[in-house]
Parts: structure tokens; sequence; C-alpha cells
């Protein structure tokens, strides 16, 4: 389970980041994350591209995600997002509509990264540690 | 539309026909907007010569992005807008670039643009013209000012966008130098109908910083301008040649809440104007401005917004008393300002569809076309109105 680096955000976190197994990285800090969530950083340090998937707007992991490990409010993701694609910066990330289609496309992707609730059993996929800025 | 325009245009959508048929689904994305609006500015000719409720408000808007391999990806946008007399009517290439990322990793993006790229600079001016990007219909004047909507858009030639994270934060550091192209009816915007030459800008230099402070949720930024333009006239027409000199600092904010943002523009702009009028006008000027606007997000398809925007023309005549008195008082003295405070709601009925409505109250008429000679029998009011309502799509 990853812990929280922020002191003012001391809580037991309900997401764990997880990543296709071809992915070599196993540690990331809250920025680096953000730029991976936020489509800025499109390939790994091995040079292998990120695909990154996310849930709804809406959807519970993914408003946890975005308020307790990237410290941003999910709208501002999505603003972020709208701007890099009508910009020409980048793209939006895979949306998936279930946390069983987000196991599913994990698996099935090299270099795919996403999420899930902390509580879920995964044992074929990397872990992905949020370590401290 | 300029040649070079309409001929970009249409190799967009070639390439974009072309690629999609001999690439995958997965090499190469699509995007793109539809929103149709009907909007009335009384009393002047901000949309329609004569004040009435008008029906342009149109904005279409198709993207491409093709990435070539790890390190080259094009991208490129065709948009049709109709804004009245904001703006020139018509299809353009809103941004069409070679992407090449020459350094990314876990610390550092740096990537240059080479082609039409886009102004990144301030807080909305890279996607001013996508209806659902934007807080409101109409921009605050004073920074988004439509008659020079074309040229503070982007440009044309390289951009270098910086992207790193330290201590302190994250950093954006983006650079930019080219030209914009200004089409003729552009020209009578900004210098008066009776302008028959041809305006052209010989630069414009572009810097940039925005700093986001870690955990804060805030993200604070510095820009500076410098644009040079160059007036031709037109044989046996009135006007003569001139040039114009445009520097401009800015100043922005923005902090955000759970349920509310703030965000906060100021700028301060030095032109020179040299010309054009007659052989020996010159007018050494600098104009001051900035908007502070609040959003508040009811829950989460209902936001509502509030705006104040304030505009002065000259910081040294801030009434528009020494316009009134050079021009021998056939410029109205409220040309030299436009202040307004802009109500908004915004409605997210179904999944990427979005109803706006806002209502503008202005004081003043010192950002509506033409800029350099006003038109001073359609603007007669002081105190005017705007109300605007779009319905806008985005796929």
């Amino acid at each position: 389970m990853c812990l929280l680096i922020s002191p003012s955000h001391a809580q037991e976190v309900q997401v764990k980041i997880l990543a296709n197994p071809s992915v070599n990285t196993t540690e990331l800090t809250p920025g680096q994350l953000r730029r991976i969530f936020s489509m800025r950083q499109t390939s790994w340090p091995s040079g292998q591209p990120i695909r990154v998937f996310v849930l709804d707007n809406q959807n519970q992991t993914h408003q946890q995600l975005c308020k307790q490990i990237l410290q941003m409010f999910p709208y501002q993701m999505e603003k972020l997002w709208d701007k890099l694609v009508y910009s020409g910066l980048g793209d939006y990330p895979t949306i998936v509509s279930s946390e069983d289609e987000m196991l599913a496309s994990l698996k099935r992707y090299p270099g795919a990264i996403g999420y899930l609730p902390a509580s879920t059993s995964i044992s074929d996929l990397t872990n992905i540690e949020v370590s401290r800025e | 539309m300029n040649h070079y325009d309409r001929y970009s245009f249409y190799l967009i959508l070639l390439i974009g026909v072309v690629t999609s048929s001999i690439v995958t689904a997965e090499e190469i994305s699509w995007h793109g907007f539809i929103a149709q609006g009907v909007i009335k500015a009384d009393k002047n000719n901000f949309v329609e010569d004569d004040g009435s409720t008008s029906l342009k408000l149109t904005e279409i808007g198709l993207n491409a992005s093709y990435r070539i391999n790890s390190r080259l990806r094009v991208a490129g946008q065709g948009v049709y807008l109709n804004g009245g007399n904001r703006y020139e009517e018509g299809p353009r290439i809103d941004y069409l670039f070679l992407d090449v990322s020459l350094l990314n990793t876990e610390k550092w993006h740096v990537n240059l643009q080479l082609g039409r790229n886009k102004n990144y600079q301030w807080l909305y001016s890279s996607t001013r013209d996508i209806p659902h990007t934007r807080p409101s219909i109409i921009l605050p004047q004073s920074i988004y000012f439509d008659v020079f909507r074309d040229v503070a858009l982007g440009s044309d030639g390289a951009a270098l966008l910086l992207n790193t994270t330290n201590s302190m934060g994250e950093w954006d550091l983006n650079w930019r130098y080219g030209t914009s192209p200004i089409a003729g009816g552009q020209t009578k915007n900004l210098l008066g109908e009776i302008a028959e030459g041809k305006l052209d800008q010989k630069y414009d230099h572009h810097l940039n910083v925005f700093w986001r402070p870690n955990f804060a949720n805030m993200q604070m930024g510095i820009s500076l301008l410098d644009a040079k333009f160059r007036y031709k006239s037109a044989t046996d027409e009135i006007l003569v040649d001139g040039k114009t000199r445009s520097q401009r600092v800015m100043l922005n904010f923005l902090y955000h809440s759970e349920n509310w943002d703030i965000a906060a523009e100021v700028m301060k702009e030095r032109v020179r104007q040299e010309g054009a009028l007659s052989p020996g006008f010159f007018n050494d000027s600098t104009a001051e401005g900035g908007y502070l606007q609040g959003r508040y997000f009811v829950n989460s398809s209902l936001t509502l917004l509030a705006r104040v925007d304030l505009f002065d023309r000259d910081r040294k005549d801030r009434n528009g008393i020494n316009l009134e008195k050079l021009t021998g008082g056939t410029v109205p003295r409220y040309f030299g300002f436009m202040d307004s405070a802009t109500l908004g709601l915004s409605w997210d009925f179904a999944k990427n569809w979005r109803v706006h409505s806002e209502f503008h109250r202005v004081k003043g008429t010192g950002r509506l076309a033409p800029i350099i000679i006003p038109n001073t029998e359609l603007n007669t009011d002081k105190y005017w109105n705007i109300w605007a309502i779009e319905v806008m799509h985005w796929f």
C-alpha cells in the first residue's frame, strides 16, 4: 500500500498506482505522477511510451487519486486535459468504465499505468510506490 | 482568410483523410467541437453594426495529432468562426506544427514546435476559441481583446516549451518567436474602414513563466511580449505608411479550491505609433488593464461566474479627456476606457454538452473595433450591455 507524503494530508491512501509488468519503474513522486496523469510525460525513462488509463471523473477512486496522491481536484485535471487536447500539446488518457476494465487494460497494454482501490489484491502488475517529492 | 490560411486549412483536411486511412486508430487521435449561440450587444457595433440580436456566434473545430515516433509528433487544428464584427468570419488554421521532443526525463520535458504554434503564455490564450475550455463566451477584453484576436492567438515560427519540477514546485517556461498573418478584414478592424493598405507583423516575441508551488493549488505567472507591425499604404488612400511597436507585461494568478476558483490577469502595454494617420504622426502611450474572476461550482454540472474587468487606453488619460481634446471632440472620452461587470451560468446537461449564458454591463467603448480610427457613428453610448447564450458540444 502506498503512503501519502504530504504532512497536511497525512492519512491512509485508499488508492494504489499500478502499471503493466513491462514497466520497470517502481517509485514515483506526486509531481512525477501529476505529469504522467496530466499527459505531459509521455514515455517511461526506458523510452517505452506511457499509456494512461483513468476512471470516470465522478468515480470515487479517481477522486481519491486526484485529491490524495496528485494533490489536485478532479475538475483541474479535466481542464488540463482539455487544454492539452485543444491546443495541440497532447491527448486525453483512455477513460475506462469500470475497475474490471482498468485491470484488464493494465494487464493487456505494455507501458500502461492506472490505479485501483488499495484494497484490491493484485499479483501480476507492477506496484508503483509514491515517494517523497 | 488569406491564401496561406486557406491553403493550410485544406491541407490539414487532406492530411487528416490520408493519414486516417493509412495509420491505425491508436496512432492518430481526433477531437473536435461545435457551438452555436445567440448574442446581443446593444447600442454599438461589437457584434452587429446596428446592435441587433445576432446568430453570429458559431464556433466549429476539428483537430488531429499523429505521433510519428517517440520524439516526433504532428498536430493541427482547423476552425470555422463567426463572431460578427469581433473578428473576421471564416475557416482558418488554429495551429499546425511539428513537435520535437528534445528532452523527456522524470524531471525535465523540453519540446520544440515548428510551424503555426499557439500562444501558451496567458491563462486562456491557447484555447480561447474552444467554447468549453473558456470561462465565458466573451473573454475579458482588457486582456483577450477580440479585435487583436488573430495576432494574439499564436504565430508562424518556433516555440520552445520547458517543463520541470524542483523542491519549490512545478515550472513552465515558454518562448515563442514568429509572425502572425493579418488578413485584410483584420487590418480594417484594427486601423479603420478607410484602410486600403496592408498591415504586416514584422515579429512577435513572447516569453513567459508559470509557477505552481507544491501542494498549494495555485499558479502564478509572468509574461513578456514584444511585437512590431508595419503598415504599407495603398496608392491614393488617405492613410500613409506607418509602424507600431507593442510591448506588454502581464501577471497572472490562479487558485483552485474544491468548489470554487479564482483567476486574475493584469497587464501594462506600451504602444508606440509612427505615421499611418499622417506623415508626422507619433503617439507613445501605455494602456493598463486586468480582471478578477471567481467561479463557484454548485455541483458537477452547474457553475456560476462573476467577473470585473477594467481597461484604460492610456494610463495618463484614464477618463479619455485628452483623447477627446486631441481629436477636436470628434472622439468622445468614453473611447478612452472600457470597464465591465459579468455574471455567467454554465450547465452541463449531458456528457460533453454544455449550455452557457452570460450578461455583461459595460462602461466605455475603448476596446471596440476599429482601434486607431474609432467608429463614433455606431458607438454613441457610454453604457451598454451584452447578453449571450451558447450551446456547445465537444468530442
